[in-house]
């Protein structure tokens, strides 16, 4: 165990002077969470809103107005042949028309009232909905307003669920299930791999030191960096996201450290086949880029297709994500990702098994 | 005669369809520095690793120190000292770390600057490994090989590649650890290298040996079957020339 302990720690000390290795387990991620964070990529129930405004009186104003407060909402205005084309390019996801005889007045009997042409964008029906929605509700209040009456029936909204959840807080534990995959596979496939290759493994080996020692420190030394790595990204995405994390940290790191172990013995795997370094990047990027977008990291499993379904619902990182996601954003204990452990644990014996039947200390 | 450190008996080993070791033995007295020579790939490296219980033999049997190498390859490891043919230290540690990180392998604690003062590389301790030139880093792999006070050590080509005045130094090094008490088991295929260093050499060739006696036994034997050289013996070469005109002084950085 001293042994273990010891030489555990002259790894940790070998591994933090190693630029490339800081950088690929820690900088990079950071890089990730901050590009992806600040994209707002897929910005979920956020509509972004054409108006085009030919009434431009104050009652128009007052309207435009009303809607660029809504927060859901991004509301932007232009002349119409312009917001079209955004609206084709996909840069609205709605445009609004205000037609010239727009005025906010009780309706005289007998004439029309104005009306809104709306254009939109069929690839983002979800987005549609949601600006149409918004819509009508504030035609509706706007017309009680205006008529001076009451609603009749009365709407109460109540969230499913106590936090609103915004993209950020989505990605924020994908991107952590993502480099606990990366650390694991990534990290221990180069350094064995190398240090195989240039007889480190061989000299080790002409000493004493057994075997399931190395092996142990080996895992140990990733176990440490891994919990160093999610409480760096967790603290980055608290104080620049301001991500809530519902669900309690220890969970968090109790799972990311179950993922590790599943994703070491595919590393530990791959380790023992490759002969050479150039042999690892093509192997482990096979294992792990399709994971990217089939286990939910920076996008929901929902959009993966029904041929790759299978696939993506046990695929060991979907399970790290659901459960971290779960845990992260719902509050979930556990006991409640019960399922996903179960899936880790299944993964982690598969490779363990394939990481004893591949793993070799020396090239034959 | 007291019992010999090292002895293997009529040892083989077979890769696919190349033997090669095709039965070796011999024994090395306690003390001894005992050299392996032959060409490459002559079966040097494979009959010491065999001994280092790095590989396993076919058949035969080698025991070091008392132990048998197949049934005790851990406790072979524990009492000899190794410098591995086509081996490297873990990057991004210091000399001296890396004379404590073998010391952590052997589960003991090492005064890591006293060995690097013995093998003359202590102004180098805080220096990184990867910079170290051909001959200290030589030098460095004796420093790990005698962190745990072996009483044998092995040498695969300790030489290779160096420079004149590097292999000199080397020479000198083996000379004090042999002094010490240590036995030394050195392959080569640098015949001047034997010469000077070698109480006893075997010749290896196509995995059996060929010769093996005295360095001086063996010229003796030659001579007396009549040998001559072609050319006039001279009284020095063209090595001594080269430190003539460039010094014993080690070249580094």
């Amino acid at each position: 165990m001293r042994q273990v302990v010891r030489y555990t720690a002259m790894l940790l000390r070998a591994y933090v002077r190693d630029r490339s290795a800081v950088f690929f387990s820690l900088l990079l991620p950071l890089m990730f969470m901050l590009i992806f964070g600040a994209l707002n990529l897929g910005a979920f129930g956020h509509v972004t809103m054409g108006i085009v405004d030919e009434a431009r009186n104050a009652d128009s104003r007052r309207f435009v107005d009303q809607l660029a407060g809504i927060g859901e909402l991004t509301v932007r205005e232009g002349a119409l042949d312009d917001e079209k084309a955004r609206l084709s390019r996909s840069e609205r996801d709605m445009v609004v028309a205000i037609p010239a005889d727009f005025r906010l007045a009780p309706p005289q009997p007998g004439a029309s009232v104005p009306t809104l042409l709306v254009y939109a964008n069929d690839g983002r029906a979800q987005q549609v909905a949601v600006g149409g929605a918004i819509l009508q509700q504030l035609i509706a209040e706007t017309s009680f307003a205006v008529t001076r009456t009451s609603p009749v029936v009365q709407l109460t909204q109540e969230q499913v669920s106590a936090v609103r959840l915004r993209y950020v807080d989505f990605l924020v534990p994908g991107i952590l299930g993502m480099n606990v995959m990366q650390l694991a596979i990534f990290s221990v496939a180069f350094a064995l791999v190398a240090d195989k290759q240039r007889g480190v493994l061989r000299r080790i080996m002409a000493t004493p030191f057994r075997p399931i020692r190395f092996l142990t420190s080996q895992v140990l030394l990733r176990l440490v960096l891994s919990v160093i790595q999610i409480l760096i990204l967790l603290g980055v995405a608290l104080l620049v996201f301001k991500v809530q994390v519902v669900g309690s940290v220890l969970d968090l790191l109790v799972l990311t450290t179950l993922g590790s172990i599943a994703f070491l013995t595919v590393g530990f795997t791959l380790a023992g086949w490759a002969e050479t370094v150039n042999q690892v990047p093509p192997v482990a990027n096979l294992i792990t880029l399709p994971q990217f977008f089939l286990s939910g990291v920076f996008f929901p499993t929902d959009v993966v297709p029904p041929l790759l379904k299978p696939i993506s619902e046990h695929a060991p990182l979907t399970y790290l994500n659901d459960a971290v996601r779960e845990v992260s954003t719902q509050g979930a204990t556990l006991w409640d990702v019960r399922g996903d452990v179960l899936g880790l644990a299944v993964w982690s014996i598969v490779g363990f098994l394939l990481a004893v039947r591949f793993f070799k200390f020396q090239t034959s | 005669m007291t019992t010999p450190i090292i002895s293997v008996t009529d040892l083989r080993k077979r890769y696919g369809e190349i033997e090669a070791v095709r039965g070796i033995s011999f024994t090395v007295a306690e003390g001894e520095v005992f050299g392996l020579l032959g060409p490459n790939g002559a079966g040097k490296t494979t009959t010491v690793e065999i001994l280092e219980g790095l590989r396993n033999a076919d058949s035969g049997t080698a025991s070091v120190a008392g132990i048998d190498v197949a049934r005790d390859p851990t406790g072979v490891k524990r009492r000899i000292g190794v410098q591995l043919q086509a081996s490297a230290f873990p990057e991004h540690y210091t000399t001296k770390e890396v004379v404590e990180l073998f010391g952590i392998f052997y589960d003991r604690t090492v005064d890591a600057l006293a060995l690097l003062r013995q093998v003359d590389l202590a102004d180098r301790a805080s220096q990184r490994q990867e910079k170290l030139s051909g001959g200290q880093r030589q030098r460095l792999s004796i420093a790990v090989a005698l962190v745990n006070e072996p009483r044998v050590i092995f040498l695969d080509e300790p030489t290779t590649g160096l420079d004149p005045q590097a292999r000199r130094n080397l020479w000198a090094l083996v000379q004090s650890i042999r002094d010490r008490g240590i036995t030394v088991l050195l392959t080569t295929h640098y015949l001047d290298e034997a010469e000077v260093l070698c109480d006893r050499v075997a010749i290896i060739d196509e995995g059996r040996i060929v010769a093996l006696a005295p360095p001086r036994t063996l010229i003796a034997d030659l001579l007396g079957r009549g040998f001559t050289k072609p050319v006039l013996q001279q009284q020095a070469n063209l090595e001594d020339v080269f430190l003539d005109l460039t010094g014993h002084e080690l070249r580094e950085d």
